[in-house]
């Protein structure tokens, strides 16, 4: 469903992708490893179509995504109602004045019917246990709750993949389990997804697939996720852990 | 609205920028009164948000986009004083960093936009808010009061500019700077923002306003307690004394034909005197006879055409081979 | 009771719309604001970025001396009535330009292109008008103006611009206003960016109300900078920070600044001799 085909990408001078292989299935939980700064985040943003690659191609249910194609209003919100993607930062997506709004944003865009539109709304809250804040306002929940609205605004759109920038960032130790079994439910129920993490003790429920990037900005590992973490001596070579970290 | 420099003359960007000095002092010193301590940061970051909202583009009819200036939103959001600091940096970062807006003419710019702007738009939502105590009516003032404070800033930039040609001509009666006079940079000016830019403005003030009244009341400013009449009375009309003055210093500069003589001489006697002391202490372009293109030797030219085919080429080969650089890579 | 609740969420299935892939065939919409809203931001934080790596080029001519001296050619472009002056200058200009790297030459005459360009057209009707001297005039000086701004810009990290303004009576407390200032366009830039680029992916269809999203957009962005200001004073007052703020400003001269101050000192006798012909 995704193919990555030699890409690179820099910022001005400097690159953040460096010469990027990666194909990932349908179904499929991946989580994107590697120390700070090492291009996770811009391969995400790839992914996404909110940027595209200087060199290579990158092609999403077989079709090429360049530039070009993505000035194409049409084509462009094709794209990103099939990929969900969950900023790291939850203040910077959540823009309405009230959850159910926020929920309701994407739906209502859709041209579907008002009825439909709150049915699913609905669903979102209940899914994500957040009906109480229904009529809240975004921006003063808390760290957990805001990035649960977030989730679920997302969600409301029915993306085929879900694409996580750091999703356990910020959150309390209950509410990281909490979303790890909701994301290992929805990628049970057929969701694709797509998570960078840090966070070593849980990547392995909610990935199978683990794909390592070291400081040169290209991929050095691409295993199961239980075996790369097996794998200490290069964990270490990454610089991801430190020179006495032990499993 | 931001003015370029070589638009205005010297001598107006000197009465604009000195017309501005008692406004920032003021305002500093009312930001110091109003805030317990002197909190600093909120001028530089609330300069960043003003910035920062000049560059957002607002959805127009027909699929066009426009920005707004957002004077009058930070004085409802910050007061007015902290309104005309926060626009000034906002302002000089602009014309120093991106070339947008004049250095020379910054205090005109800051005088357009850091002053009339947030101050007459913030005067004329306080009137109506404290006349029509309803929400509604507060409503009703931020949406007239943004709409006017553009274009009673956009008003006074049409008669900066339209008052060059009558006030700074050179012997032959060309003018020297702007060369359009008020009866076309007046409707220039006004007409698209009447139109346009102030319904742009007033759009984007209400909504956002709303918006920040929804989530965060306590954020915005709640308003001078004390009468606001009397320093408003004295903005007003220093705003209508200002072209009053550069009519005065226009004079100064010894720079019309005959038949304007008169004509600025009666702008002077409104004011009552023509400042002397200018008049004789600045006058050597005065004392200077026409100018001529002609006047350079031969082999200066020659020189002068040299170096600047030189630089021009390695402008051109050095950006071309930038070009290739790049283009080789992707 | 509530536990019993809890426990039947977690195992009953999801809703079944979520199960279905979605067959959405997008209508077109004109929301070309928010992709010009994200370039404008873009090059603004890139501007900003760049500028604060600004390497120190070999020859660097004294802050003091290059802000004291592109304010004066300023003012004697704008008064210079000598088609010729304004000649020189632009010449002077290009070769100080072509001296420069690539990318900035690019950068600096995009902007200097862009406002003659914008200043030309604005002057077409004074040409129709006989006005064609003072017209050709204006635009001249208006790209030597910009040009002149650029490469001090170009050339000089905008801390010691700030830093050089201390030798120009501005006071301190303004001088950490205007840091202050750069360094949370950029911070509030992007944060404003990614609601922007989230805003974006979210819009897949017909938004209905641009104003609405917009406006939100913008509002988080004054709550956001509400916050920070506030964080930042009890951030600067733990580290003892009672309003009084210093610049120091060391500045030597070197062969180069005696270079420039003949060279500007040549100008301004240009200034005269054009004048006086």
């Amino acid at each position: 469903m995704i193919e990555i085909k030699e890409v690179y990408y820099s910022y001005s001078e400097e690159v953040a992708l460096n010469n990027i292989n990666l194909a990932i299935n349908k179904g499929e939980a991946v989580a994107l490893l590697g120390p700070n700064g090492s291009g996770k985040s811009t391969l995400l943003k790839l992914m996404n179509g909110i940027i595209s690659p200087s060199r290579g191609t990158y092609k999403f249910n077989n079709e090429e995504i360049t530039e070009k194609r993505l000035r194409d209003n049409r084509f462009a919100k094709e794209l990103h109602q099939k990929i969900g993607f969950i900023f790291q930062n939850s203040d910077t997506q959540l823009f309405c004045s009230n959850v159910y709004d926020e929920i309701a944003f994407g739906p209502r865009q859709m041209g579907i019917s008002e009825s439909e539109v709150e049915k699913r709304v609905e669903d979102c809250l209940e899914l994500l246990s957040i009906d109480k804040l229904k009529d809240k306002t975004p921006y003063h929940l808390s760290g957990g709750e805001k990035r649960k609205v977030a989730i679920a605004c997302v969600l409301s759109l029915n993306p085929e993949v879900l694409v996580l920038d750091e999703p356990m960032n910020g959150l309390d130790p209950r509410t990281q389990r909490w979303l790890v079994e909701f994301l290992t439910r929805l990628n049970k129920a057929g969701k694709t997804l797509i998570t960078s993490t840090h966070n070593l003790e849980l990547v392995h429920e909610i990935s199978n697939r683990a794909i390592l990037f070291d400081e040169t900005h290209s991929i050095v590992a691409d295993m199961p996720t239980n075996k790369l973490l097996e794998d200490v001596e290069l964990l270490k070579k990454v610089n991801l852990v430190d020179p006495f970290y032990k499993r | 609205m931001h003015i370029p420099d070589n638009y205005l003359s010297p001598a107006t960007c000197a009465v604009m920028t000195t017309a501005m000095v008692p406004v920032w002092v003021k305002s500093v010193r009312k930001m110091k009164e109003e805030i317990p301590k002197v909190k600093i940061p909120l001028l530089g970051i609330g300069a960043a948000f003003s910035f920062l909202l000049m560059m957002f583009n607002v959805p127009l009819p027909g699929g066009t986009t426009g920005h707004a200036v957002g004077g009058t939103l930070l004085a409802i959001l910050l007061g007015p004083y902290a309104a005309c600091i926060s626009v000034t940096v906002a302002l000089l970062i602009q014309a120093l960093l991106f070339g947008d807006g004049g250095i020379l003419a910054f205090g005109a710019n800051c005088f357009n936009m850091a002053f009339v702007l947030p101050f007459f738009g913030y005067f004329i939502y306080k009137f109506i808010k404290d006349r029509v105590r309803t929400e509604k009516g507060e409503y009703v003032g931020i949406a007239i009061g943004s709409y006017m404070g553009i274009n009673v800033a956009a008003f006074i930039a049409a008669i900066e500019f339209g008052l060059q040609p009558l006030l700074f001509k050179d012997a032959t009666g060309q003018p020297l700077y702007c060369p359009y006079s008020l009866s076309v940079s007046i409707p220039a000016m006004t007409i698209p923002h009447l139109l346009v830019a102030g319904v742009i403005e007033m759009i984007f003030t209400v909504a956002i306003v709303a918006y920040i009244k929804k989530v965060s009341p306590g954020t915005i400013y709640d308003g001078a307690k004390q009468k606001t009449n009397a320093i408003y009375g004295l903005i007003a009309l220093l705003i209508c004394f200002t072209p009053l003055g550069l009519l005065a210093t226009g004079t100064a500069w010894g720079e019309w034909g005959t038949d304007e003589i008169k004509e600025v001489a009666s702008g002077g006697n409104v004011l009552g005197y023509i400042p002397k002391g200018m008049k004789d202490g600045f006058n050597f372009e005065a004392i200077m006879p026409d100018y001529a293109i002609s006047g350079l030797p031969e082999v200066a030219g020659y020189i002068l055409s040299a170096l600047a085919g030189v630089a021009i080429l390695i402008i051109l080969f050095k950006v071309i081979s930038s070009f290739m650089k790049s283009g080789s890579k992707a | 009771m509530g536990a019993m609740k809890h426990m039947k969420k977690e195992t009953s299935n999801m809703p079944d719309w979520l199960l279905e892939t979605e067959n959405y065939i997008p209508e077109s919409d004109q929301d070309t604001f928010v992709n010009k809203s994200i370039l404008s931001l873009l090059k603004v934080i890139a501007r900003i970025k760049s500028q604060d790596q600004e390497k120190q080029a070999k020859l660097q001519v004294n802050v003091t001396l290059h802000v004291a001296f592109t304010f004066i050619l300023l003012i004697l472009l704008s008064l210079s009535r000598s088609f010729i002056f304004v000649i020189v200058i632009n010449v002077y200009l290009l070769l100080i330009l072509s001296a420069m790297d690539a990318e900035k030459i690019v950068k600096i005459l995009k902007v200097s292109i862009g406002v003659s360009f914008f200043t030309f057209l604005v002057m077409v009707p004074a040409i129709f008008w006989g006005n064609h001297f003072s017209s050709i005039m204006i635009t001249s000086k208006a790209f030597a103006t910009v040009t002149a701004v650029g490469i001090l810009s170009h050339s000089t990290k905008w801390g010691t611009i700030t830093s050089a303004f201390k030798r120009f009576m501005v006071p301190d407390i303004f001088i950490l206003v205007l840091d202050i200032t750069i360094k949370y366009i950029v911070m509030l830039g992007e944060f404003a960016l990614n609601m922007l680029y989230a805003l974006k992916l979210r819009s897949i269809g017909r938004n209905k109300s641009k104003y609405t999203s917009l406006s939100g957009i913008a509002g988080n962005m004054f709550i956001k900078s509400k916050e920070m200001a506030e964080d930042m004073y009890q951030a600067m007052e733990c580290r003892g920070f009672t309003g009084e703020y210093h610049v120091y400003y060391k500045s030597r001269f070197q062969y180069i600044d005696y270079i420039y101050l003949i060279v500007n000192v040549a100008i301004f006798i240009l200034f005269f001799y054009f004048q006086n012909i």
